[in-house]
């Protein structure tokens, strides 16, 4: 049994006892209960369990949760709040981003990382973004309108901060 | 009215987007005991012995339970022939001979593995040709391998034939489709005390409860089922597979129980889109009038009977499209199988009739030398026609308009260059247009019915809120938000003041199975009547409430010899144009740009509506090129996403235009039809008939795979060399 120490959705956990082969996935389910990622086959193929680690998107059935000592993990839980959502989350509500809702989470977190490498992607820089997260209900056409108006939405926040700073130097 | 058709925001994706939604496998806890299933892995074998003591050993194993242990070990939806586990005959890979109750779910698996079961393997019938040969091994000893075997004549089908000037045949077959809803099957069972209560995923709380209250020999009322959020069904979740197998732990062990199936064992157990092999011939006029079609349908229900009758009954009723034809013979034959069980899956047998059909009528316009946007303006479907089945069509009959506007909005959008020049040497591209009609509903006199409770908070001066009680399953469609906004518009309240209670069997009432595109249509209705209703309560001074179950108009059996019957009250109709590219040297074919006419009736939701399109576009991307199951020996070879292949962003077109027709029915809730399944229904010949102007091949098998494709534009260049130097000489 191995000890691990993470970091998830910015609250530092350590955890005696970890099983060597159990999946970060469970780990996170099953030790720390954020059911948000969800588990959706055994292959690797879905892309349901995306969260991120230190900031870049990985399938978290793809690695061993003693792989994650000493990382920072953040799951869909930890990008936003009901009362503060993120702009992606924002996005997949308004543009009608998702029907069951099963693929959703994983696919957030999939689009987000893609946001952070692209800021600004083209429709094929986001399909080939997204092409490991399985959808089977929505289409993809309203996901990746979804990560479109998150991109603008994003863009958006980033000027009024410049603005603002800019009025405050000026001010001082 | 300002609540119908407007794009109003689902509810439910708040909780979808932050994680808080809980599906099935969200709601295990601590202290739980966990149950795995022993699976047969075989297709027909005599149980000699099941050895369990390895496993009963093992520490943390609770029970390890058998067939004894299930009072009526029954079920089904249509015939109860399914053993929850079995008892002597094992008919199918994915049948269950055990259940393995222990602390974790690791060593429930670990159990299970343990569990010895000796076998004496049986004949295997493990195709619908051979369940019909002369002498074939029975799939149930105790009947016939011909589930049924439905007949419709109409006309005189020879003499049609003599009038044709030209007569094609063809042959089809399509595969088995697998659902794939992203959730597998999971589900927690435990007492509430005297009650039974199972939470899980479904698509008809009441019909879960009957059945699994039969096999406990419980009264319904004390078994409750609840729905968690329910993450995709598309007609997977009709049949029970998980959700009785935990709640018999449960029932047997009094105690708290939780299972989750993984993707392969949800994949192997639970039924797929049916098999067909058709056989058809096709005779029309030189002016393109259709004059007669003689089908043979013979589908593979697999081990047990699920609703495969039904099913082939809906193929049999639509083995000529939407088309008026005179003379017309189909036999449809479904059969028992040691093969997966088939069932409902969006669409239920109406794909697989049309990807002939369609086809068939594309050959012949081709074959006259017409346009085959021509041939379907002479022939399809309009007002009081009649069905093949004897008797007019139910009234608004649209697929005329629903054709013509996709031809307008083909003109419109594809209107570039008619053959654009072509991007490399082996990429070919092709246009195909299909048009399709499926049922709204149950059919063939099958008890219709949807049932809403509407209970107004109200003051004598004013209606302040309303709290609706509707047993309809959210399988992530949008039931919920349309039904709300139904009862919105027609209490005139604002949307926040209408509340939902939907996911209790004993606290909603049975609205009937959210499938066959039927929820807006008659969920829909009953709500609407009974917000009416308890409204008129109101106004009248007496309690402002009221229970309604709405019945639409009645449809009846067909006869089995001739298919006489009123098969459907409500039809939804579709047209699509495809554009695809197909690589010559390779066979890959991609769908480029879509265009989906559906007559709605009414959009209730339109963004919700166009939701729909998309997503069920991309199930039907699947059906027609990727979603490839083959079986060995009735193995399913693909029972893994990494080997199924189902769309991914990628292979998406990157255009797609759905269209809503809003042509109104006149039972439906301000005029609603349905469309879950619509876009399914003329997708995969569209394609077919875009690979053939494409490539000048068809392709006859679904799905059309790219060894296939290639096959076909192999063989039909052969036989153009053959004929060239048949010429020649």
């Amino acid at each position: 049994m191995a000890r691990v120490e993470v970091e998830v959705n910015g609250t530092r956990h350590e955890l005696e006892g970890v099983e060597p082969r159990l999946l970060l996935v469970h780990f996170l389910r099953e030790r720390l209960g954020l059911t948000g990622t969800h588990i959706g086959c055994d292959t690797s193929s879905c892309g349901a369990c995306t969260v991120l680690l230190d900031g870049k998107s990985v399938k978290s059935c793809t690695m061993f949760a003693v792989q994650a000592d000493g990382r920072a993990v953040t799951t869909i839980e930890g990008l936003g709040s009901s009362a503060e959502l993120h702009p992606m989350q924002e996005a997949f509500w308004a543009q009608h981003g998702l029907q069951c809702g099963f693929c959703t989470t994983g696919m957030i977190m999939s689009a987000v990382d893609l946001l952070r490498r692209i800021p600004n992607p083209s429709e094929g820089e986001i399909r080939a973004g997204l092409e490991g997260n399985l959808c089977r209900c929505t289409g993809y056409e309203n996901i990746v309108a979804a990560v479109r108006a998150a991109a603008a939405a994003l863009a958006a926040m980033e000027t009024p901060k410049t603005i603002g700073e800019l009025v405050e130097v000026g001010g001082r | 009215m300002k609540i119908i058709g407007a794009s109003v925001p689902r509810p439910d994706a708040l909780d979808k987007v932050t994680g808080a939604a809980r599906y099935p496998a969200d709601l295990v806890k601590a202290g739980m005991l966990h149950a795995a299933a022993v699976f047969a892995h075989r297709a027909h074998a005599r149980i000699l012995n099941i050895e369990a003591s390895g496993a009963r050993a093992l520490p943390g194993v609770h029970a390890v339970l058998t067939a004894a242990d299930v009072p009526y070990n029954r079920f089904g939806l249509i015939v109860a022939d399914q053993a929850l586990l079995c008892e002597d005959v094992v008919r199918f890979y994915g049948d269950r001979v055990a259940l393995v109750v222990a602390d974790s779910a690791a060593i429930a698996r670990d159990g299970a593995a343990r569990v010895n079961v000796s076998y004496e393997d049986l004949p295997a019938v493990t195709s619908a040709q051979a369940a019909l040969a002369p002498g074939a091994q029975r799939v149930h000893a105790d009947r016939s391998n011909v589930l049924l075997h439905q007949k419709i004549r109409k006309g005189d089908v020879a003499a049609g034939f003599l009038q044709a000037d030209v007569i094609l045949e063809g042959k089809f077959t399509t595969g088995w489709q697998e659902h794939a809803y992203l959730q597998p099957d999971a589900g927690i069972s435990y007492w509430e005390g005297e009650k039974l209560v199972l939470e899980t995923a479904g698509q008809w709380l009441h019909e879960d409860r009957r059945q699994i209250a039969a096999m406990f020999e419980m009264p319904e009322e004390n078994v409750v089922i609840r729905y968690a959020k329910i993450g995709g069904a598309f007609g997977g979740r009709e049949d029970l597979s998980l959700p009785p197998l935990v709640a018999l732990a449960a029932w047997k062990l009094r105690r708290p129980v939780a299972m989750v199936w993984n993707r392969e064992e949800s994949i192997i157990g639970h039924h797929k889109r049916h098999p067909f092999t058709i056989t058809t011939k096709w005779g029309a006029k030189r002016d393109g009038t259709i004059v007669a079609a003689e089908i043979e349908s013979i589908a593979d229900g697999g081990a047990y009977a699920s609703t495969s009758v039904e099913v082939l009954k809906c193929a049999s009723i639509f083995a000529c499209g939407p088309y008026s034809i005179p003379n017309v013979a189909t036999d449809g034959i479904v059969v028992y199988t040691n093969n997966v069980p088939s069932g409902a899956f969006r669409g239920f047998g109406t794909p697989q009739a049309h990807f002939a059909a369609e086809s068939m009528v594309t050959r012949l316009a081709h074959a006259l030398g017409l346009d085959p946007a021509d041939v379907r303006r002479k022939n399809l479907y309009k007002e009081g026609d009649i069905e093949t089945t004897g008797h007019p069509l139910p009234p608004g009959v649209s697929v005329r308009a629903v054709f013509e506007r996709c031809l307008e909005e083909k003109a419109a959008r594809f209107a570039l260059p008619a053959r654009r020049p072509e991007p490399a040497n082996s990429l070919r591209r092709g246009i195909g247009i299909a048009c399709g009609i499926k049922n709204v509903g149950y059919s063939f006199g099958f008890p219709e019915q949807a049932t809403a409770t509407v209970e107004l908070d109200a003051t004598p001066a004013e209606i302040r809120g309303a709290i609706v009680r509707v047993g309809a399953a959210e399988v992530g469609q949008g039931a919920h938000l349309v039904l709300r906004q139904i009862a919105a518009e027609t209490l005139e309240l604002p949307l926040e003041a209408v509340r939902m209670v939907t996911d209790d069997s004993s606290e909603a009432p049975n609205t009937g199975s959210a499938s066959a595109s039927r929820m807006t249509f008659m969920g829909g209705r009953a709500v609407k009547d009974a917000a009416e209703a308890a409204r008129r309560n109101w106004v009248a001074g007496a309690k402002p409430e009221a229970t309604v179950q709405y019945r639409p108009p009645r449809t009846t059996p067909l006869d089995l010899e001739t298919g006489d019957g009123i098969p459907n009250y409500c039809y939804g109709y579709s047209a699509q144009a495809v554009e695809v590219e197909v690589d010559v040297l390779t066979g890959v074919t991609r769908v480029l740009r879509v265009i989906s006419v559906h007559d709605v009736g009414r959009a209730i939701n339109r963004q919700q509506v166009e939701g729909q399109i998309e997503g069920c576009l991309a199930q039907a991307v699947g059906y027609a090129l990727t979603e490839n199951m083959p079986a060995r020996d009735g193995k399913l070879l693909t029972p893994y996403f990494s080997t199924y292949l189902l769309p991914t962003t990628l292979d998406m077109p990157t255009e797609i235009y759905p269209v809503i027709v809003e042509s109104a029915d006149p039972n439906g809730p301000f005029g609603a039809r349905g469309v879950a399944e619509m876009p399914l229904v003329p997708f995969a010949p569209a394609v077919a008939a875009a690979i053939f102007d494409a490539t000048g091949a068809w392709v006859s098998d679904l799905p059309m795979t790219p060894e296939r494709v290639l096959r076909a534009i192999e063989e039909t260049r052969r036989r153009t060399t053959a004929s060239a130097e048949a010429l020649v000489r």
